[in-house]
């Protein structure tokens, strides 16, 4: 259980002019947390300009990334040899970017011209293959002083109405089919007349093309055109392929490296300049203080001053004091490198605020193990481990190796939970009777491998001799230790919420505070124990249950008048949650359940399927049951096991003490991966 | 016909107290999933919010439970 790292704030002050050296070293030493300066806190200062060369190396990269567009490169899952730092530098200086860029557009341009070419001459080629219906050659459409020419396609067949128009010549090409095409040539003044009638049969004028000669050679010439286009398209994407391959590592980091020369060339614009100085504010953890200090002053030749300002405490007093800017310290979350891995479900909620227990061991130790107390299944265990194991080897984001470690802590319990607590595999208990004797169902290995008795030293180490827990047997149990398991868990996290209130608040506002809490749990579960007894075994109220009854109802008491003060009428009306978080730990054994209960039915009908001793189809229909029915189980394990058991780290434990809305701890740093830095260069 | 007439109020139990949960999940993994497309980082607090309603079916689940076992033996 720990806190997140303690932070010293530092303040670095310096001669303007050597503030690019002073971001360089910012950049080397890796743990300064930047704290944005906003204008007007001090008098005299003002956020800095941009650093020379930045503009020029912005506009290299939006070049850089049009080209990657392009070509369809993307930086972050290309897999190139990382280019020497110094090399990149140098051919960015030389001028590559306008060359490259250069010769992708110049590929890229004509690609675009063919393209529009092409569908240009498509519609041309569209128009054509409409006249070329008309018995018209292309020059008669055109070159009339007194004669309009409408030329065009119809929604409607105008074969009976366009006849009719007086002094005009009509020429009509219907079909059942095809869709009508007609010409009308119609003095000049009488034009209206027909354009009216066109529009009511849905008219849609043709472009008529400028040529001579018939629409259907036109036609033809236009083809070999589109033909030629497109072949040279295809000539131009080959081109662009080869480009794309050519200059896929210097594209791809150079714009590594122009974005980490942007990053930096805009820090000025983070910090406070004068006239003829730079103060920057920052947050480092504190036992790296002196070491810091010590590097970067030494890096900076004396022309600059650390001074260390303060070491943040987690009192919340100390923070809300502070200048706004300087309120919040970032939370730099200290695990180990197996908890680190569980700090990705924690962030699913949030960050952990800088004063408050990182709840991530605890998700570590409650969430595998609530996970395999739901699956426990000495079988379906071994996929899960494998899988982890897998996933934390190979997966490459951060989410799927979280993942992997959840699955393979998880398979580990449900393999400790599956063997040495239900003594089961597949849904099969190791002991048991004959399942098709008369009013037995439940299927077992003992049965099905023929095994007379199994060793002395095997049935010890199961509960009820060898036969462990039944989870369709022994229900109430089962709902017991939920139940347990539950009130362990909530108890921790009241403890945790309470240590928290105390390093925040101290200790009087975290005894009304969370104090009340932890005894209102008590009592209540030792007064609804007894009820339980009372209610459900008809146990008489005397002896050890009233006093059990006597002392929870005075340690209830006890909690209500100590959380009063804080929490009023809400520590009565929470109650009933309290007893409604504890019974949703009834969901442990319920999936565990739910789960038995399918394995039972899907094991039952293969047995019987196998076992009656039919024909070969009831062997393969038995077998495939048995084997998609596990399937099914096992993946259905994953969901509802692993979502229940988050959403009980979630919703049960951590609304109790867990608030928050962190700020995550970010050092100025550069992370390379298409560029990389040579020793001997540096 | 008491043990026929217990199996009913469980499977009531559990029927309706599902029917319930259903039906104030419905809306809330609506707005839950709609939020997700806005923000993936709200994965967390989504689920937290979709799964609040589900303890009512838990509770279904254990009176039946109690009903089939306790009363039932």
């Amino acid at each position: 259980m720990s806190l997140p790292e303690l932070m010293s704030r530092v303040v670095i002050v310096g001669s303007r002019a050597q503030l690019e050296k002073a971001v360089e070293a910012l950049y080397e030493i890796e743990t300064l947390h930047l704290i944005d300066y906003t204008n007007g806190s001090d008098d005299g200062f003002s956020i800095g300009r941009p650093l020379k060369g930045s503009q020029e190396a912005s506009e290299r990269l939006l070049r850089i990334r049009a080209a990657e567009k392009e070509l369809g490169i993307k930086t972050d899952k290309s897999e190139v040899e990382p280019v020497p730092v110094k090399d990149i530098r140098a051919q960015i200086s030389a001028g590559k970017v306008d060359e490259v860029e250069k010769e992708v557009f110049a590929a890229a341009d004509e690609r675009n011209k063919l393209v529009q070419r092409i569908s240009d001459l498509e519609a041309v080629h569209k128009n054509l293959g409409f006249l070329s219906r008309l018995p018209l050659d292309l020059e008669l459409y055109s070159g009339y002083d007194s004669i309009k020419v409408f030329v065009g396609t119809f929604k409607t067949d105008p074969s009976e109405a366009l006849p009719k128009l007086e002094n005009a010549e009509v020429f009509i090409a219907g079909g059942k089919k095809e869709v009508p095409v007609a010409a009308v040539f119609i003095k000049a003044s009488d034009s209206d007349k027909a354009s009216s009638m066109l529009s009511d049969h849905g008219y849609v004028e043709i472009p008529v093309p400028e040529g001579s000669g018939s629409p259907k050679a036109m036609a033809e010439t236009v083809e070999k055109e589109i033909a030629g286009a497109r072949a040279r398209l295809e000539e131009i994407g080959t081109k662009m392929a080869e480009l794309s391959e050519r200059h896929e590592a210097f594209l791809a980091a150079s714009d590594e490296e122009l974005s980490i020369q942007v990053e930096k060339g805009g820090i000025p614009l983070r910090i406070a300049t004068s006239d003829y100085s730079f103060v920057i504010d920052g947050w480092i953890p504190a036992a790296q203080v002196e070491s810091v200090k010590a590097d970067l002053e030494a890096k900076l030749e004396g022309t600059a001053y650390v001074e260390f300002q303060e070491s943040r405490g987690r009192n919340q007093h100390d923070s809300d004091k502070a200048e706004p800017r300087f309120k919040t310290a970032p939370s730099k979350m200290k695990n180990g490198n197996m908890v680190s891995k569980f700090e990705y479900p924690t962030k699913l909620v949030s960050t952990p605020r800088y004063n408050e227990l990182d709840p991530s061991i605890l998700m570590a130790v409650f969430l595998p193990f609530f996970f395999g107390f739901m699956v426990g299944d000495a079988a379906y265990a071994l996929p899960f481990i494998i899988l982890g194991l897998y996933g934390i080897k190979n997966a490459k984001s951060k989410e799927f190796r979280a993942i992997g470690t959840v699955l393979f802590f998880g398979g580990i319990w449900t393999f400790i939970f599956g063997f040495f607590f239900f003594g089961e595999m597949l849904g099969m208990h190791f002991v048991g009777n004959n399942p098709l004797a008369p009013g037995e169902m439940s299927v077992n290995w003992q049965y099905l491998l023929n095994i007379d008795s199994y060793p002395e030293w095997f049935m010890s180490i199961i509960p009820n001799h060898g036969h462990g827990i039944g989870k369709l047997h022994d229900v109430t149990f089962l709902l017991k230790v939920s139940v347990y398991m539950g009130v362990v868990h909530l108890m921790v996290a009241y403890i945790i919420g309470f240590y928290n209130s105390l390093i925040q608040h101290g200790f009087r506002s975290a005894l009304h505070h969370k104090g009340g809490w932890i005894f209102v749990l008590v009592g209540l579960v030792m007064v609804c124990y007894a009820l339980t007894e009372l209610l459900f075994y008809s146990k008489p109220m005397e002896g050890t249950l009233l006093m059990i009854v006597a002392v929870g109802a005075a340690i209830l008491l006890a909690g209500v008048v100590l959380a009063w003060p804080a929490e009023k009428a809400q520590v009565i009306l929470e109650m009933p949650g309290i007893v409604g978080n504890i019974l949703s730990y009834t969901r442990l054994a319920a999936i565990g359940m739910s789960k038995a209960g399918m394995a039972l039915a899907f094991n039952y009908m293969s047995i019987i399927m196998i076992g009656s001793g039919g024909d070969i189809v009831s062997y393969i229909a038995g077998f495939l049951i048995f084997l998609i029915g596990h399937l099914m189980i096992w993946v259905l394990a994953i969901l509802s096991a692993g979502l229940h058991s988050l959403r009980l780290q979630f919703v049960e434990a951590m609304n109790k003490f867990f608030v928050g809305g962190g700020k995550d701890y970010e050092p100025l740093m550069v992370k390379r991966k298409n560029t990389k830095v040579v020793e001997t260069e540096v | 016909m008491e043990l026929g007439l217990i199996a009913i109020g469980a499977g009531l139990a559990v029927g309706l107290t599902g029917i319930g949960a259903g039906w104030a999940e419905k809306d809330v993994g609506a707005a839950a999933v709609g939020a997700m497309t806005e923000d993936a980082s709200l994965f967390g607090k989504g689920m937290i919010l979709m799964v609040l309603p589900e303890t009512i079916v838990i509770f279904g689940l254990v009176v039946a439970i109690l009903a089939v076992f306790v009363l039932g033996a």
